[in-house]
This record gives structure tokens, sequence and C-alpha cells, in this order.
């Protein structure tokens, strides 16, 4: 029965099963750390699948998992009168709903694919893998998580292992950028945590009242916030009779602007938003090349997740008054990330600014408050998040062979290694929107969207299009075309185990390309109850 | 009547996407059985779009749809599906023959090439994506099968990538085309938040903007959703200012020249806004704008193939001038005669390309100064190019006489004599430089030129796998004419895709007919004596008027304006960024990282184990204590 069986714990702490498995296995034993690291990742990738079959898009929240973790006493002298209990409750609670399946599965999906292309690491196997499958525990976690807290300690363990997978094992320049972002992505986190602390020191209060004694609750708990913000009138009211006429829970329309503007920057850093930005590009450049798809495929996908979950789900009307400012945003991260990309040097910075452009269409779709255009966006996060894989997977491939990725020193590879090179045109085509690609859906329904509110964005986005064409035509020609320079002559084409993950990345983004409906139908509902919930307060 | 075949036209494009399949999975294992998978592929297809233009030519047959949903949720709704009616299923037949036919051809023209199963991977794409492009039943479906024709167009013109040429050309191709293909993507969203219901099919389109007026739109937003649909076919079918991609795309393997960029995706543009016409219709400014820009088109376009060297270039600059009349037919009025013209041309200009193949193939060099005498060497393909070459100049009773003269008599019906003028003096030019063309190349003594150019090598006539497309092409060329001629009754090719209300005759038909031979006589005599005869000296003109010379020669220097206007300022915008990121944004962060480590540094100095300074931070703390107790009283 799945309401008894705690999926999402096996899920989220899948990966940690292997951490302990691989402590066990001597450090030599290479050939079975690799297997034992992929098997550990190919299983929340199962149980992901298994849960996406089971899951029904009209039920809101599924698979719940909910416990009191931790009660801190708080306060005595306010258990008075029939108040019995008056406790900060640290709650575990997990759910899954249509905005969260998808991003588990690209979560777990691209976990897989970048354990497979860990083969190319050479020293430290086993603490790599091990911090390798901390980061995948730490972003199922973040998808997951409904209590604030839990949530941020996720979030936080990912910026750990990440620190220490680009110290150890990037390239030449690793410690900076292991630094760089650290500092950056705990300056965000700290901006969270003040956010989420002011949450729940308003909204996070609960009064439960059961057979004639109350119970004062202060927590991290989604719901309960959600509900309180949802619905001011309802706990303001109580407040005062519990607590003799005193009401410190009461949320003034500066605080809501307060919470929601740190949101935005704590989650606008990790997005990146435009001019947020720059702590992405030494990561880009200098992490190992399956953290680098993990990075670009999933982590800054936790941006926009907590953007729209905690940001505009939880503060719908200032979200929807900043709409404009969040759509402009959008709009000059798309150009700003296109122009910059049509100049840069370095493949792999390329497709950092493209990434950077590519979130950019992700707040477009955000800023639509209608269905289609968010749809697009959490459509967009799932497409980007396998196209970069497959193109930084790709790069990697190629500084693997020719030792750079310089575009200057690259050049006709389509001759020496053809396979790479079509992969490289079909990734290329899926980043710059060609339809039949994933590229396109999210792009589309994003412009889609945002049109009915905001056509001179709109228009103006779509014209960023050209650019981006231009930006990813003018670096895989430069790769691909061309006449072959000498030192490429010996090239070997992919080997099976690197041509696997590219395959099953270009399918799954064909795939999401034919068949969108894949991953709009699950979203739909969950979508239709924010938007309903938008109409009652809006 | 009972429809059959149109219920399998999905299957149409079906075959192709097989044979690509096939081919891209295969790999390079595959030769000859790889071009015989794509060609028996498109014979497949052929023959099912050529059972349902049979079915639709009965007349009764009821039009077909079948739709289905693409993204489906609650809030709002995507459909893909197909339509088979007259004009699809006339489009079907041309489209599956065509490529058919150079299928056939490549076999010959690519034998060498050690990426033929690569190419008719390509080839099979294309034809699916230009077949799925044509059955598209919505404008969403469209724009998806633009795009991919669009790329299609682009690996193919990149096809030998290894060529510096070819890569810049590719790229051109596929940044210019996008450029209108963005108009195109704003038009489909516009009509999905201005249409009822937002529909975005053919059909419901039709019925809001039916009969020229749309009560439920307003003037200004109809003008602007026809004006952007047609910047995605000014992006496609090359027309002014978007054209400078199609002369460029000539560096791909001439089959591909004669598929893609003169029979079929360059007329993609014209058959988007066929199908869209009733928004053209409901807006006087843009049908004036798309009957203009033709026009212009035209002839812009024909005074810069008089000049070119290239054959193929020439060939190319002539199809942008074909295609500017098609528009210029729509922008006037006449849906059939811009269909007609697109049929027609579709056939004698990919016969002039498969022949001028076939040229290339024999004497290895695109340059027409350096052939010559060619006739005598290769008869059929003389004979062949001739049949088109003549049809292109509108030359009675070869089919581009007709279609031509339709177009011309609708301009001037319509009251535009300024564009029936650009028209005919268009006519005028095509005619010249397709005499001039053929003479260079086919006229003369045979062996003088060729043999001291193309080295000793001697020039044969092309294979039979090439030169059988070369004749069957040739039979439409010179009669497809036929199916609708300017006489009270005739007009059956109007009156089957228009019904009932199509009138074809033209008050001033017999003026233009005579006007039309007339012209197409004189430009054919003036090229004769100039290039066939040599009574006129060929350099007389350059002699006379070496501006224009010049001018034309550099294509009235558009591209130079596009790299000096717009790519040179985007990458200079560019490079500003990158210095704006790196030491304004880049600074800022370095800035505040500083600051820290600065506020670090002083505080580690004041910890320096002497009395007097802890003293110090005592007293100052004291001193922020005090102010900060004592202040609050007063805040």
């Amino acid at each position: 029965m799945p309401e008894t069986i705690p999926w999402l714990t096996f899920l989220v702490f899948a990966p940690l099963l292997g951490v302990v498995v691989l402590l066990l296995v001597p450090r030599r034993q290479t050939r079975l750390l690799r297997l034992i690291a992929v098997a550990a990742a190919l299983l929340p990738l199962a149980l992901s699948l298994w849960l996406f079959g089971q899951y029904d898009a009209a039920v809101p929240d599924q698979f719940r998992e909910q416990a009191a973790w931790m009660n801190v006493a708080l306060n005595r002298e306010a258990l008075s009168g029939s108040v019995t209990s008056f406790i900060y409750q640290f709650q575990y609670d997990l759910a899954l709903d249509g905005i969260s399946l998808p991003l588990v599965l690209l979560a777990a999906f691209i976990g897989c694919m970048a354990a497979l292309a860990s083969v190319n690491i050479r020293k430290r196997r086993k603490s790599y893998y091990v911090w390798f499958l901390l980061l995948e525990t730490g972003m199922l976690g973040v998808f997951l998580a409904r209590d604030l807290l839990l949530f941020f300690l996720f979030f936080e363990l990912t910026l750990v292992a990440m620190f220490f997978l680009i110290a150890i094992w990037g390239y030449f320049d690793r410690e900076k950028a292991a630094n760089t972002f650290l500092i950056y992505n705990g300056l965000g986190s700290a901006v969270m945590l003040f956010a989420f602390i002011l949450l729940i020191y308003t909204a996070g209060f609960q009064a439960v009242e059961a057979a004639g004694s109350v119970e004062l609750i202060y927590s991290g708990s989604y719901d309960a916030i959600a509900a309180n913000l949802l619905n001011p009138e309802a706990y303001v009211n109580l407040a005062p009779n519990l607590m003799d006429g005193d009401n410190p829970f009461y949320m003034s329309g500066e605080m809501r602007w307060t919470v929601f503007i740190l949101l935005l920057v704590a989650f606008g850093i990790k997005l990146p938003i435009v001019p947020l930005h720059t702590w992405m590009l030494h990561v880009h450049k200098e992490a190992p090349v399956p953290v680098v798809m993990i990075h670009s495929g999933v982590l800054l996908k936790m941006g926009a997740y907590g953007l729209l979950r905690f940001g505009m789900f939880l503060f719908p009307a200032e979200a929807r008054e900043a709409a404009a400012v969040i759509a402009w945003l959008g709009l000059a991260s798309i150009l700003y990330g296109a122009l910059l990309a049509l100049r840069q040097h370095d493949f792999k910075l390329v497709l950092a600014y493209s990434s950077l452009s590519h979130m950019g269409i992700v707040l477009l779709g955000l800023a639509s408050f209608n269905e289609i255009g968010i749809q697009g966006a959490v459509f967009q996060l799932v497409s980007h998040g396998l196209i970069s894989a497959l193109l930084f997977l790709i790069a990697g491939s190629i500084q693997e062979r020719t030792g750079t990725t310089e575009l200057a020193e690259l050049g006709g590879l389509a001759r020496s290694v053809p396979f790479i090179s079509g992969v490289l045109l079909a990734g290329g085509l899926a980043s710059l929107g060609l339809p039949g690609l994933s590229g396109f859906v999210g792009e589309f329904l994003s412009f889609l969207g945002l049109f009915e509110s905001m056509k001179v964005v709109t228009v103006l986005a779509a014209a960023g299009m050209v650019i981006t064409a231009a930006y990813v035509l003018r670096s895989v020609l430069g790769i691909t075309f061309g006449p072959l320079r000498e030192s490429g002559e010996e090239l070997r084409d992919a080997r099976l185990i690197e041509a696997v993950p590219m395959i099953a990345l270009l399918a799954f983004i064909i795939l999401l390309g034919l068949y969108p409906s894949v991953l709009t139908g699950t979203t739909a509902d969950s979508l239709q109850a924010f938007l309903s919930q938008l109409r009652v307060g809006g | 009547m009972d429809t059959v075949y149109s219920h399998y036209a999905w299957l149409i494009p079906i075959f192709p996407l097989g044979a690509f399949l096939i081919l891209a999975a295969a790999g390079r294992g595959m030769r000859t059985a790889g071009s015989v998978t794509a060609m028996a592929a498109s014979l497949a297809s052929l023959v099912l779009s050529v059972l349902v233009l049979l079915e639709r030519l009965n007349g009764r047959a009821a039009e077909y749809n079948a739709s289905f949903d693409w993204i489906a949720t609650r809030g709002f709704q995507l459909s893909i599906g197909y339509d088979v009616t007259n004009l699809t299923a006339l489009m079907l037949a041309m489209v599956s023959l065509i490529s058919f036919l150079v299928s056939m051809y490549s076999a010959g023209y690519m034998k060498n090439d050690d990426r033929i199963t690569v190419f008719y991977a390509y080839i099979s794409l294309f034809t699916f994506s230009m077949l799925g492009l044509v059955l598209a039943d919505n404008l969403l479906m469209l724009y998806m099968f633009w795009e991919l024709v669009g790329v299609c167009s682009f690996l193919l013109i990149g096809f030998w990538y290894t060529k510096p040429a070819a890569k810049a050309a590719a790229k051109k191709a596929f940044l210019v085309t996008r450029v209108g293909d963005v108009g195109l993507l704003i038009a489909v969203l516009m009509l999905f938040w201005y249409m009822p219901e937002h529909e975005l099919s053919f059909s419901a389109i039709q019925n809001v903007f039916n009969e020229g007026q749309s009560g439920l739109i307003a003037q200004g937003i109809t003008t602007a959703i026809a004006l952007l649909i047609f910047t995605g076919a000014i992006g496609k079918s090359g027309q002014f200012p978007l054209h400078v991609w199609l002369p460029d795309a000539m560096e791909g393997p001439t089959p591909i020249s004669a598929l893609i960029h003169a029979a079929t995706m360059v007329a993609a543009g014209v058959f988007l806004i066929a199908r869209t016409y009733s928004i053209f219709e409901a807006s006087a400014a843009a049908m004036e704008t798309v009957a203009f820009i033709g026009a212009f088109t035209a002839l812009f376009a024909a005074s810069i193939a008089m000049v070119q060297k290239d054959l193929k270039r020439i060939l190319a600059y002539s199809t942008i001038s074909q295609l500017g009349f098609m528009m210029l037919a729509l922008g006037a009025g006449s849906l059939t005669g811009g269909i007609f013209h697109l049929l027609t041309h579709a056939f004698f200009k990919a016969l002039l390309f498969l022949g001028a193949g076939s040229v290339i193939h024999a004497v290895h060099t695109q340059n027409i100064h350096e052939m010559g005498g060619l006739g005598q060497r290769m008869r059929i393909t003389a004979w062949t190019f001739g049949i088109g070459a003549l049809a292109l100049a509108g030359v009675p009773p070869l089919s581009g006489f007709w279609s031509k003269d339709a177009i011309l008599a609708a301009v001037l019906d319509e009251g535009h004599p300024l564009l029936f003028a650009a028209g005919l003096a268009a006519s005028l030019l095509t005619a010249l430089y397709m005499s001039r063309l053929f003479f260079l190349v086919f006229g003369g003594k045979s062996g003088a030129k060729t043999g001291a150019k193309t080295g000793s090598r001697k020039v044969l006539e092309s294979p039979l796998v090439m030169t059988v497309p070369l004749v069957v092409l040739a039979v439409p060329a010179a009669l497809l004419g036929l199916v609708e001629l300017p006489w009270e009754g005739w007009g059956k090719l109007g009156s089957w895709l228009l019904g009932s209300t199509y009138s074809p005759q033209h008050d001033s038909s017999a003026v233009v007919m005579i006007m039309s031979t007339a012209v197409a006589a004189l430009g054919l005599y003036i090229g004769w004596l100039v290039y066939g005869k040599g009574m006129i000296s060929r350099t007389a003109a350059a002699a006379r008027l070496p501006w224009l010379v010049n001018v034309l020669e550099n294509k009235y220097y558009i591209d130079e304006l596009y790299r000096y206007c717009i790519v040179r300022p985007v990458l200079g915008i560019g490079t500003l960024l990158v210095l704006f990121d790196r030491y304004i944004v880049g600074g800022a962060v370095r800035l505040a990282g500083g600051l820290a480590v600065l506020a670090g540094k002083a505080g580690t100095r004041m910890q320096n184990g002497q009395v007097q300074t802890y003293g110090l931070l005592t007293a100052a703390g004291l001193v922020i204590l005090i102010v900060a107790v004592a202040g609050r009283r007063f805040w």
C-alpha cells in the first residue's frame, strides 16, 4: 500500500544506501566502486519512474510522509489557561505533487547519467562517489521537502557536496571556483534562511485545539504557512483571544514584501538572474563533467523551483504585482546571456551563458501567471536540464580527447568523431529551440503564456531567439564543421560507456519534444490549484 | 463521394521518415541499399499522393481532416492533425514527385561521395518535413515543420562541411530565415490569443476571417497578423530584404538546390500565405505590402541575375525573382495565379537545376564563362534545359507562359499599372538572363572553350539515372500550363481549387498575352544577339554603365549593409557586455568580497596584544552602547 510505505523516504535516501555500501568496499576495487555508484543512482531513478506510474494527477499531495522530528519547548509563560504546550516543531515532511514530480524525475535521471559519465574520474574514486551520492540525496530532498527547515537542510547538503566535488575533482582553477561558489551561494542561503525564519516566526504559527486544551506550535510546515498566508483573517483573529489580545503573528504588507523580495534574491542567485550570475561561470568551467551536468541540469532548477514553490505559491499577490519586474529580469537574462554567449571563446562558457539565457525563459513563463506560461516554465526546467546535461557531457568528451574546449583550437571534428559531433549538433538544435525537440516546447509555452499579459517583452524575447541560434551555430559549427585540424585526426569516437548517456539524454529530449503531454499532464492539476487560489486571492 | 485514400494521407510523410530512421540507425554500413531505401520510400509517398490527388480530382470528395491533442490540459489545448484539401493534395503530389526524381538523380550525382547515406538520410528527413508541412491542419504544426524543413535545408547546405564557404552559407541560411520565423512565431502567438476558442486550425482561421471581413478581430490586429505571417514567408521564400541566404545556399549539392531551394521549401512561403489567405484578404494593407514586396523582389533579383557568373547563383536569383512573381500574384488577389506559378515553377526550375547539375557534373566548374559548346556533347541535357529555360522565359505555349500571364493579367485587372510594369520588366530581364545563360553554356562551338578550360577531360553526357529525371521533368515543364488557360471554361485549376466562385477570365488577358510574348521574344532575341551570335559586344553595357554593372555584381551591397549595420553592431554590443560583465558586475562582486576581507584584516590588526588598542576599542564600544540605549528614547 502506497499510503503506509514511506516511498519518498526510500527515494531520497536510496543514494545513501549506496554510500553505506561504498564505505565497505576497499578503495582499490575501482570497477566495483563504479558499479555500486551507478546502481545507487539507478535505484532512485527506478523508484521515481515507479512513482510516476503510480501518480494520480487529480490528487493534490501524494505519498505524504509527515512526522514531528523534534519539539523544542518555548517560553513557558505562555502556558496559561487552556494552553498546554508552546513549542517549536521541526517536521519531517515529504510530499509529491505535479511540480515536484517532473523535477524529481529529472534529478534522478540526470543523476544516473552523471554517474555513468563519472567513468573519467580518476582520482580518489571512493570519496568522489560518496560526495556524489550525498549530492543526489540533497537534490532529491530539495524537491520533496515540505518543511522549510528540512528544505534548507537538503539545500545546504547540495552546497557542501558541490564544494568538495569542485574543489577536489575540478580542473585547473578548481579551488577558486569552489570558494566563489560556496561564498556566493552561502550568501544566498543566508538570505533564504533569514526569509524562512521570518516566515516561521509569523505565518508558521498554529494553534491546535483539542479537547479543551490548546497547543501553540511554531513550525516550518509549508502547508501551515501556506494556509495562514492564504487566509490571514483566520489566523489573525485566532491569535488575540488565545494570546490575551496580543498578536505577534500579524504579517504586515511590508513584511510580506520583505520576505518575498528576500526569497527572490535568494533563489535568484541560484537560478541565476542577471546580475547575480558570476559565480556560475567558474563552476561551469572548472567543475568535473558529471558535476557540471548535475549542476547545470538540476541544481540551477532548485532556484526556479524555490521561486515557484515559496515565492509565488506563498505570496501570489506580491508575485503578481512583481510579474512585470520578473518578466523584465527574465528578458534581461535572455538577451544578456545570449549576447555574452556570442562572444565567448570557450565552449563551456558559451554553455554557461546559455544557461543564464535559458533560465530567463523560465522567468518569463513564471511571470505569465497563467497555466500555459507556468507549464512552459516547468517544462523548460526539465528540458533545459536534459539539454544542458547533454551538452556539458559532450563538452567533457571533447575536452578529454583534445585537451581543450577553446573554440579557436577546435574545428572539423565531424570527420574524426562523427558520432559525438552528430549528438552535439542535435543537442545544439535542441538548445536553440527546434520543434520536435524538448527545447521548443518550453520556450513556446512560456512565450505563449506571457503574450497574454506582456506582449512587448514576449516579442523582444522571441527576437532574442535569433541571437540564441547565432551563438549555438557559431560554437557548434565551429567545433564540428570546417577543415579538420591535424591534431584531430587520431581521435577516437565515443566509447559505448560514453554513448549510452548521450543516447539516453537525446532520446528523452526527443520524446518530450514530440509528446510533451507526458509532462504537462502531471503538472496541470497542481497548477490549477494554484491558479484558482490566485483568482480567489487576487 | 467517399474518401478512401485521404484517410491514409498521414502515411505519405511517414514513408520518408521511416527511411530516415533506418538510414540514421544503420549508418555507414549501407551505400546502395541506403539510396534504394530512400528512393523506395519517396516512391511509396509518390504513389499514395497521386492516389489522393486522383481521388480529389473527381471533384466531389469532401475535405478530410483528422486531429489529435498534442498538449491538452484543463486550461488549454494545442493539437496536431492533417488536412486533405485540393490545395494540399496538389502540393503533396508535386513535392513527392520532385523528391522522388531528385532522389533518383542523386544516385548518379552523389555516387562518389563518402557520405551518400547521410545525404539520403537528410533528403528523407526533408521530404518528411515538407510533406508534413503541407499536410498540417493548423498553424502551430505548420510552424514546427516549417522549422524542420529549415534545419534540413541548413544541414544539406552544409553537407560538404569541411568547406568554409558551405559552413558559412549554412549558418547564414539558418539565421536569416530564423529572423522571418520569429515573425511567424509571433503571428502564432497573436492568433492563439485573438482567435475565439484559441483555435489555430486553418479551417477555423478561414471561418473567422471569412469573406475578407471579421467582426471578431480588429483591423489593426488582422493586418499585424498578416504581416507577421508574411515575414515568415519573406524569410523562407527569399523575398527582399531577407533574400540574401538563398544565393549562398547554392554551396549545397545541386540536387538539393533543385529540391529544396527551387521547387519545394522556398515555395513554402507562398503555400503558407495561400493557406492563411483569408487573413490577407481581410487586410488591404497587407495585400498591398505582399504585392509590392513581390514585384520589387521579382525585378530586383532578375537584375542581379543579369551579371552573375556562377551557373547556380543565376538560377538562385531567378528563383528569388520567380517567387516574387508568386507573391505579386497573391498580393494582387489571385490565389490561383500564385499557386499555378508555384506549380509550373517547381517543375521547370527543378529541371533547370538538375540540368545545371548535369553540366557541373560533366565540366566540374560553375562559372558560365568557362563553359560553352556543351550543346553538342550533352544533347539530352541541352534539350531539356532549353525547354526549362523557355518555360521560365515565358514563351508560349510552355507552362511558364500561362502561369506568368495569369499573374500579369490579374495585376493589371486589379488596377496596379506600376506593379504590372515591374512584372513586365522582370519578364524581359528573365528572358534576357536565361538566353545569356543558355548561349554561354550550351552555345558556341563544341570543344573550343570547354576543352581549354576544363583540361583535357572529355565532356560526356550524364548517365541515364540523371537524364531520365530531366526528361520526366521536361514534360510538365512544357505542358502543365494547359491546366489553367485564361478562357471561360478552361480555368480548370482555379475552379478546382476555389470552387464555383472562381472566374478565370481577365478583361485584359489578350493584351497581356501579346505584351508578355513580345517581351519574352525581345529578351531572348537580344540575348541571342549578344551571347549567341555575338553581334553586340558583351562588354558594351559594362563599358557604358560601369557603376551599374558594379552595383549589380555586388548584389546592391545588401550583404555589406547587413554586415555593417546589423552583424557588427550586435557583436560590438556583445563585446561591450563582456567588458561590463567582467569589470562592472564581476567588479562589484569582487569589491564586496574585498570589503569583507578588508574588514577582517582590520579586525585582525586590532588584536595586537596592546592594552592601549583594547582600551580604545572598549571605549568605542561603550560609547556605542550608551548612544544606543539613550538614543532609543528619542526614536
